[in-house]
């Protein structure tokens, strides 16, 4: 018996070690590479290696204000394409979204330089009225916004969204289809990163506040 | 229902909650909630998750309830990098198997509630299973 239990101990103790070299290895690695890289790779969030600067843009917000480039200046600005008649992915998304920003604003460096976009990709139905009952319902922090075809079809194209209106003539309830992922903007205006579907907002909140530690004083 | 002609109304009256339980045993459903909707907004959709507890595939074909104008089964699909719904006019459950209703997947379409529905409240739903098995679900509405 005590013989065994000793052989185990060694072989214990050499796994113990070869772990921790392998830790102090990997700690030092990311270090080097300054690094974003402990957040690559991953199927939540896709990272761009150049995040790339966003042009004018022309949007109204849910209180009818100018929704323009210079408010994605100087926050974070998570970004989200839908419309208020979508049943199913736009309501699970903006509930998710606003349980990541309640997580975030429990963290240590809070929420004050995040905001949550949502923008109508179907102005004709969505109101600033409606969109204002509708972003508020799901957080009173939320920003709902759109605008004309072209305008909106000039942002979606920037951030690779895509999105399609199956109008039908006499037909109150057309579908829409749209991209589901959520793009982060930084604060210089920047798009910087997506969150593929499916989202859940701990894996949301938990990249973020990593990924605005590393960026934070350069992406400001 | 076809042996009431043969006159034994009474015995199969008193037999049909009987039978009621057993073909109900067959297909069970459990966590069947509604997303409440936020203000102004007539399109809700139901979750739930079904389980065939038979050696044969059921096919639930509808659903209808009294709460609702519309109710339609959909399935949120994705395609060409876009996320939409689609009409599924049919859906199988395989034999002794589940099959999970939830959000960015199936899930019940409600167009037009009848009343404004709120978290805490219960709606009624009857799925319509092929070969005549129908069952009343109350779904719970919640955020």
């Amino acid at each position: 018996m005590e013989k065994v239990s000793l052989k185990f101990s060694i072989m214990l103790t050499a796994v113990v070690l070869a772990a921790m070299l392998a830790g102090v290895w990997l700690a030092a690695a990311y270090r080097e590479n300054g690094s974003r890289a402990i957040l690559l790779p991953d199927q939540v969030m896709t990272l761009f290696p150049a995040p790339k600067p966003l042009a004018a843009f022309a949007f109204k917000d849910h209180e009818n204000r100018v929704f323009d480039l210079s408010r994605l200046k100087g926050k974070w600005s998570f970004l989200f394409f839908g419309y208020t008649h979508c049943p199913d992915i736009c309501p699970t998304t903006l509930a998710t979204l606003a349980r990541a920003h309640e997580n975030i604003a429990k963290s240590s460096a809070g929420a004050k330089d995040v905001q949550f976009v949502f923008i109508s990709v179907d102005p004709d139905r969505d109101t600033v009225g409606k969109l204002r009952q509708y972003v508020t319902y799901f957080d009173t922090g939320f920003l709902g916004v759109t605008g004309d075809n072209a305008q909106l079809g000039n942002l979606a194209a920037q951030l690779g969204a895509v999105y399609q209106l199956a109008i039908t003539p006499g037909m109150e309830n057309y579908p829409v289809y749209h991209t589901a992922a959520v793009f982060l903007v930084d604060p210089r205006a920047r798009y910087h990163a997506v969150f593929a579907p499916p989202l859940d907002a701990e894996g949301i909140s938990r990249r973020f506040e990593v990924l605005r530690e590393l960026e934070g004083p350069k992406a400001t | 229902m076809r042996w009431r002609h043969t006159g034994f109304a009474c015995l199969i009256l008193a037999l049909a909650p009987i039978a009621a339980a057993t073909e109900e045993a067959g297909v069970s459903v459990r966590d069947a909630w509604v997303r409440e909707a936020p203000p102004g907004v007539s399109m809700m959709a139901g979750y739930m998750v079904l389980q065939n507890k038979t050696s044969r595939p059921q096919v639930l074909v509808a659903a209808r309830s009294p709460g609702f104008e519309t109710v339609m089964i959909h399935r949120t699909i994705a395609k060409e990098g876009m996320t939409g719904m689609e009409h599924a006019p049919q859906v199988e459950l395989l034999p002794k198997a589940s099959l999970v209703f939830a959000p960015g997947g199936y899930h019940l379409m409600l167009l037009n509630p009848k009343r404004t529905l709120h978290a805490g409240d219960r709606v009624d739903i009857t799925l319509e299973f092929r070969g005549g098995l129908v069952l009343a679900v109350a779904y719970a509405v919640r955020k």
